[in-house]
């Protein structure tokens, strides 16, 4: 029973670390158009909209992240094992890994925005200074909650897989989690605010991205505010369920009948958000109403 | 289809199961044919997640804004992680787990995709490619906001995507276990130390390989569907055969090297 409600109380450490990853990681990659969003970014000085936002994108955000997690995860287990403190080795594994993700991102936007000069695209240095700092200090907060939980997951839970695979494996699937649930958002909802709400951008409309705030140029960190409120939390929310519902019904239905309660459980709590997803879907509809006559449209 | 390509696609195949059964006739030839089974679960079920890449991001087409690849590898790693914590509950019970993981990873991210478009961007989901939805019955075209392929996740791409996600982490779990039970029995022998202290070096070394070969087949089918796709009801679902075929060749090939470092 003890056993049971420590697990329980590590399984809410580590969903709550979850949930603070999915939020800084999507506000990160806001911040440096790094999901598919970058596009446009890239796309808008060759349809003649010259701009000020910050574009790192040259690898997608599950394996950016992959890297960096395993990477600050790898080499707080090397400290680990040289007998540092815990807690320091997984704090200096993550600044290590935030250097390399400093690197890459200032790379990547000098590439990225060089490779547009002939377009009039400028690269801003004032940009690559105030921005890259800002998207570290994120990263940071992700790539120390993933390395953190899953050294939770393989010292106190007892996960058979070492600290570094370990990082590499919810490094990806926090970028999949966060790419997925933030990018529409910033896609769609920031980046074309010009258009209506409500309905997606045209496509005739690619490129036309907003250039301009309430005073002077909008920069990323407009976007990384604007996008946290409702993206970065739907993203922490998505990926801080993944990792506590698999978590939950491991640590306490895995001994039922040789491991068949976890799997009853997972199936019922996939039905439970099927059904979620349903009455969204359907709520959509009936209050949203049709763009035209069905009998209209083709 | 290419005839000849599928046929020449099995010869190598065939070849490569031969060459397994010389080098390593029992344990590892039957790890060889897990992996291959492992590999065609995680290229199939790879067609059945709903990506829609940069357009969907936004709102011009239907999909998860994310690459296919991506997002099929996070959900198949989730069950691996999964799976691999109950490996000792044996193979079936530990598959399913695997798959049961990759399955509830979807579900959640494909229902706070639904969640954001609905509530954080006030629009419905749409299919592009069909009239209706084909578990549902809702029709589509409607919906379709002027100017787009249609958005979000209309239901039948949910299921598709937990059906991705289930066979995802049950493919990636297969090969895993067929790779730990393959060194658990070798690598004593080959390292000269007792099992106890292989341990470690077995479950990280089938761990990695089992990413390894999860990403590999991913990417296959990312390529065989060019990117994009809706889910099981957008036709270019029909091209799996040529993608199985490549998955189990790109696994066959892969997991022999996996073999062959304890079988040498």
């Amino acid at each position: 029973m003890e056993q049971i409600v420590f697990g329980i109380g590590i399984t809410a450490l580590t969903g709550a670390l979850a949930t603070i990853a999915g939020s800084a990681e999507d506000t990160e990659s806001n911040i440096g158009s790094q999901g598919d969003p970058n596009s446009q970014v890239q796309l808008a000085p060759q349809m003649g909209f010259v701009h000020r936002i910050f574009n790192k994108a040259v690898a997608g955000e599950p394996p950016a992240y992959g890297l960096w997690c395993a990477l600050g995860a790898g080499l707080a287990w090397a400290f680990m094992a040289m007998q540092v403190n815990a807690v320091l080795a997984i704090v200096i594994g993550s600044v290590l890994a935030v250097l390399v993700q400093g690197a890459y991102a200032t790379t990547a936007y000098l590439g990225r925005t060089a490779s547009l000069a002939k377009f009039g695209q400028p690269v801003y240095v004032d940009i690559l200074k105030s921005m890259t700092s800002v998207t570290m200090a994120h990263a940071f907060i992700a790539i120390f909650s993933v390395v953190t939980l899953s050294h939770l997951i393989n010292g106190a839970l007892g996960h058979p897989f070492p600290l570094p695979l370990l990082g590499l494996i919810w490094g990806i699937a926090l970028g999949a989690a966060g790419s997925a649930t933030g990018n529409p958002y910033y896609g769609k909802e920031r980046q074309y605010q010009n258009q209506k709400f409500g309905a997606g951008v045209p496509i005739s409309a690619s490129g036309n991205i907003v250039r301009y705030a309430e005073a002077g140029e909008r920069n990323s960190l407009d976007n990384g505010f604007f996008t946290h409120k409702i993206g970065g939390s739907a993203s922490g929310i998505c990926f801080g369920l993944i990792v506590f519902l698999e978590l939950w019904r491991t640590i306490l239905f895995e001994q039922i009948s040789a491991g068949w309660g976890a799997i009853i459980v997972g199936i019922l709590m996939i039905l439970i958000f099927t059904v979620v997803d349903r009455y969204i879907e359907v709520w959509a509809r009936k209050n949203y109403g049709p763009y035209t006559e069905a009998k209209v449209a083709s | 289809m290419n005839p000849t390509a599928m046929v020449v696609g099995v010869v190598m195949l065939l070849i490569i199961l031969a060459l397994c059964w010389y080098v390593s006739p029992g344990m590892g030839l039957m790890a060889l044919i897990g992996i291959v089974v492992g590999g065609v679960l995680i290229g199939f079920g790879t067609h059945f997640v709903p990506v829609g890449g940069a357009p969907a991001a936004m709102g011009q087409a239907p999909g998860i804004a994310t690459g296919v690849a991506m997002l099929a590898a996070g959900a198949g790693l989730a069950g691996l992680f999964g799976g691999a914590w109950a490996a000792e509950q044996g193979l079936v019970v530990a598959t399913i787990t695997g798959g049961v993981g990759g399955g509830l990873m979807m579900a959640i991210t494909c229902m706070m995709v639904n969640f954001v478009y609905v509530f954080g961007m006030g629009i419905p989901s749409a299919s592009g490619k069909v009239a209706k939805d084909p578990i549902t019955g809702d029709t589509q075209a409607e919906f379709k906001s002027q100017g787009t392929e249609g958005h979000g996740l209309p239901f039948v791409s949910f299921v598709g995507g937990v059906t991705g996600g289930f066979l995802g982490g049950a493919g990636g779990t297969l090969i895993y276990l067929q790779l730990l039970s393959l060194y658990e029995a070798t690598l004593p022998a080959v390292m000269g130390v007792p099992p106890a202290q292989v341990m470690p070096i077995a479950v990280a070394a089938a761990g990695i390989f089992a990413v390894g070969l999860f990403l590999v087949n991913a990417v296959l089918t990312a390529y065989n569907i060019t990117g994009t796709i809706e889910g099981p009801h957008d036709p270019k679902f029909k091209r799996w055969p040529r993608s199985i075929v490549a998955s189990a060749v790109a696994s066959a090939l892969c997991g022999f090297f996996a073999i062959l470092i304890v079988a040498i």
